[in-house]
């Protein structure tokens, strides 16, 4: 009976072992659940190109999607070609930085992007067997560890009049082993809930006809379980990530880029400032509302009992997690369009022009380094084992461990 | 003459595949395809993947052909002649598995056979370039020299950054030559606009309007209701009746000045938001048959060719670019009508004001082939 015990217990560890990221990994866009915090971990508070860098490694295209950890990899999505027609998944080694397999694929869908944005905008998501990478070409592929292809959609040769040539900027999640795709554009909008290990559907729902740059976002409550938030420019929407079924749906004017945050179970709207909502049934409105706290294009930041935003004028403001009532602010420079991350009790926040800003969030939010890296940097950055990856247009960095 | 040079690839590469399997060593029991035909029949299968079930299948034998040796890789590009989307990736990550595998076993003279056959696929010899570039640099850059009119795109741009290059340090008259040969032979815009930068800096005067074949003359209409976006799927006249008929009613002529073509219908009719016209152009086409319409703009389009409805785009204000759309048209030789409905939306936004589009008619590669009476030169 005991053996019988033990080797289901052991069964279990091996099956969950199976399917789940270690907790060293960054697998997906701002981190695990899309949360931008590390909070275990702590990072080095200088570096330069001549000092602290573990490695560098030249990437074959361009792109705005982040670096994803997972396991030994450190994985980066790219375009290239003089139509960016060439999509790019490249797999380093974490140690060394040295590449350990890339895959290329042609685009199918359309390839044009504003400058500022990019074919290889969303950044790629893993469950720790595969990982899967989605372009603005609507182009979703699935590679295993190895860089085998697994499965692809195309999802405009699918939905022909999908797309956006400003760029789509979404990222795939996966939500509880359901690859989910956010396809918002005036053309064929949807959202499509696949089987992660096959790509076959399991849902599709039919979103509104308007861009938006938004990624889905895992969200589980008592109510309605495991779930994912889809946000639009003009609500938000709750599906089972089962089924694709609508719980619950929050109306709102939000901004088209930055993307809702969760804590405390609370949802934290990018709408004029922030409204924190709360994704229960009849609960329509906010429980708070300030538009002290502003997000230009990066995300807010939740944590703790705190909550960050980046405006435009690139101040950095702290809030009451709570209430809403703004604790504190700094100002940094330049423009930004990374999201802000948090590595222990410092937010990370990278500008565009190559320098990352360290904040402490020990009281008063404080600048306590500016470090500073040569190139254009708009991926967000992404942390694993005390090491900051960052990814500019044409390489990417690992800022070494303290 | 296309299906012609089709299957004399064909026999090219049937007859490769009879001699190497006269040769084909069995190898073990792993999956891997038996014989080089095996190889070919299972590339050939892969790249015909459509639908969305059944992709594991499609992963394994994706894996057999990643474990194929190095000199069944060329016959087995073959299989990319007819490939589907999605087959087209499934037999590209699977043999570029196999191309890493092979290391330098991969044959350079194989590869350069591949490249220098003109009649192979434009990305197969794309692909074959840049497996030769990685494992025999001076010789891919030496078949570039006779690929300035080389109908792969990629592979004309690579020959033209390679003549531009070549006399970066010569002295100007060489240079001035050498820029205006790859002003023709350039079909990227933005290759085409850096070599026209450089040539008007020089004291030439380029018309890149002219040298990309935008069609700028046209016959305006006057505005119609396009409030709440309802124009968009309302046939007025000009549609109601077609081929619309310029000639014949109150419809103004506009000549673009602009350098790529575009013909502004703020300044054509007036500034005005929830509206749409028709504009109507006359064009020579050198020869019957089909053709790629190309239209870029920051409002909602539709074009229609003859009076046949070619494409629609109903999507408003979400960045614009040259050759923006494409469809391909049925055309007849010498004259043709083309006609454009451009509708502009109601949006307040400072960037959502332009009201116009610009329109060419290219072959796959993006030459220019319609013409309008009266064309300036392209180069002064």
């Amino acid at each position: 009976m005991i053996t019988k015990t033990r080797r289901l217990v052991m069964m279990l560890i091996v099956m969950l072992w199976g399917v789940t990221a270690t907790a060293a990994d960054w697998p997906e866009f701002l981190g695990p659940r899309g949360r931008g915090a590390a909070t275990d971990q702590a990072i080095r508070t200088r570096w330069s190109e001549a000092d602290g860098i573990a490695w560098k490694a030249e990437l074959p295209g361009r792109g705005a999607s982040s670096p994803i950890v997972v396991g030994d990899l450190v994985v980066v999505t790219a375009s290239s070609g003089a139509r960016q027609d060439q999509l790019h998944i490249v797999a380093f080694d974490k140690a060394s930085g040295r590449t350990v397999w890339h895959r290329r694929f042609w685009a199918t869908g359309r390839t044009l992007a504003h400058p500022t944005s990019a074919v290889a905008a969303g950044t790629p998501a893993s469950d720790g067997k595969r990982i899967l990478a989605l372009y603005s070409s609507c182009d979703l592929f699935a590679v295993d560890l190895a860089g085998r292809l697994l499965w692809q959609r195309n999802l405009a040769v699918e939905h022909p009049r999908s797309g956006n040539d400003v760029g789509m900027g979404s990222s795939p999640r996966i939500v509880d082993r359901t690859a989910v795709v956010q396809i918002d554009c005036q053309g064929d909008a949807f959202a499509l809930g696949v089987d992660a290990a096959t790509g076959e559907d399991r849902w599709i729902v039919p979103r509104e006809k308007l861009a938006s740059w938004s990624s889905p976002l895992p969200v589980t409550t008592p109510e309605y379980g495991t779930c994912v938030l889809l946000q639009g420019p003009h609500g938000l929407d709750l599906h089972r990530a089962a089924d694709g079924k609508t719980v619950w749906s929050w109306k709102g004017d939000i901004s088209a880029i930055p993307m809702t945050t969760e804590s405390g179970s609370m949802l934290h709207v990018p709408a004029d400032g922030i409204a924190s909502v709360s994704p229960t049934a009849g609960d329509a409105k906010p429980a708070w509302r300030s538009t002290k706290l502003s997000c230009g294009i990066a995300s807010p930041l939740a944590w703790g009992d705190s909550i960050a935003c980046i405006n435009r004028a690139g101040v950095l403001c702290v809030g009451d997690v709570a209430d809403g009532r703004l604790r504190g602010q700094v100002r940094l420079a330049g423009s930004f369009w990374a999201s802000p991350i948090l590595a222990g009790n410092t937010i990370i926040a990278a500008n565009k022009e190559g320098k990352t800003f360290l904040i402490s969030t020990d009281g008063e939010p404080k600048i306590i380094a500016e470090n500073e890296l040569p190139g254009t940097f708009t991926a967000t950055p992404a942390v694993a084992d005390g090491s900051v990856y960052l990814r500019s247009e044409t390489a990417l960095w690992k800022v070494a461990a303290p | 003459m296309r299906q012609g040079a089709r299957r004399i690839a064909v026999w090219f590469c049937l007859a490769v595949v009879a001699e190497l399997s006269t040769h084909a060593a069995v190898l073990a029991a792993d999956g891997t395809p038996q014989n080089v035909a095996e190889a070919v029949a299972i590339a050939t299968e892969l790249a015909k993947a459509t639908g969305t079930s059944g992709q594991a299948a499609l992963a394994a034998q994706a894996d057999r052909i990643s474990g194929i040796p190095a000199d069944w890789i060329v016959p087995c590009l073959a299989a990319f002649a007819d490939a589907s989307p999605a087959g087209g990736n499934w037999l590209r990550s699977s043999i570029e598995r196999a191309v890493e595998r092979a290391g330098d076993s991969l044959s350079a003279d194989a590869l350069t056979a591949v490249v220098a056959d003109r009649k192979q696929p434009a990305r197969v010899r794309t692909l074959a370039f840049g497996w030769l570039k990685d494992r025999n640099h001076s010789r891919a850059d030496g078949l570039l020299d006779g690929m300035l009119d080389d109908p792969a795109l990629d592979l004309r741009r690579e020959a033209v950054e390679k003549q531009l290059a070549a006399v970066a340090t010569a002295d100007e008259t060489a240079q001035k030559a050498t820029h205006q040969k790859c002003l023709a032979a350039a079909r990227d815009i933005d290759q085409i606009e850096r070599i026209a930068a450089w040539l008007s800096e020089h004291g030439e005067k380029v018309n890149v309007a002219l040298v990309l074949g935008f069609v700028r003359n046209w016959r305006v209409s006057d505005a119609f209701d396009n409030a709440k976006g309802v124009g968009f799927a309302k046939a007025y006249p000009p549609e109601a009746a077609l081929p619309a008929r310029p000639e014949t009613g109150p419809w103004k002529a506009v000549a673009s000045a602009d350098k790529h073509g575009a013909i502004d219908l703020n300044a054509a009719i007036e500034t005005k938001k929830g509206v749409l016209a028709y504009a109507v152009a006359e064009v020579v086409m050198p020869r019957g048959g089909p053709a790629e319409v190309r239209i870029g703009s920051p409002c909602a389009v539709a074009v229609w060719v003859n009076g046949k409805p070619v494409m629609a785009h109903e999507i408003y204000h979400a960045s614009e670019a040259i050759d923006q759309y494409g469809a391909m048209a049925e055309f007849r030789e010498g004259t043709n009508t083309v006609m454009v409905k451009c509708c502009q939306n109601e949006q307040t936004e400072p960037w959502a004001g332009d009201w116009k589009f610009q329109l060419r008619i290219c072959d796959s590669i993006g030459s220019p082939l319609a013409t309008q009476p009266a064309q300036e030169k392209m180069v002064e």
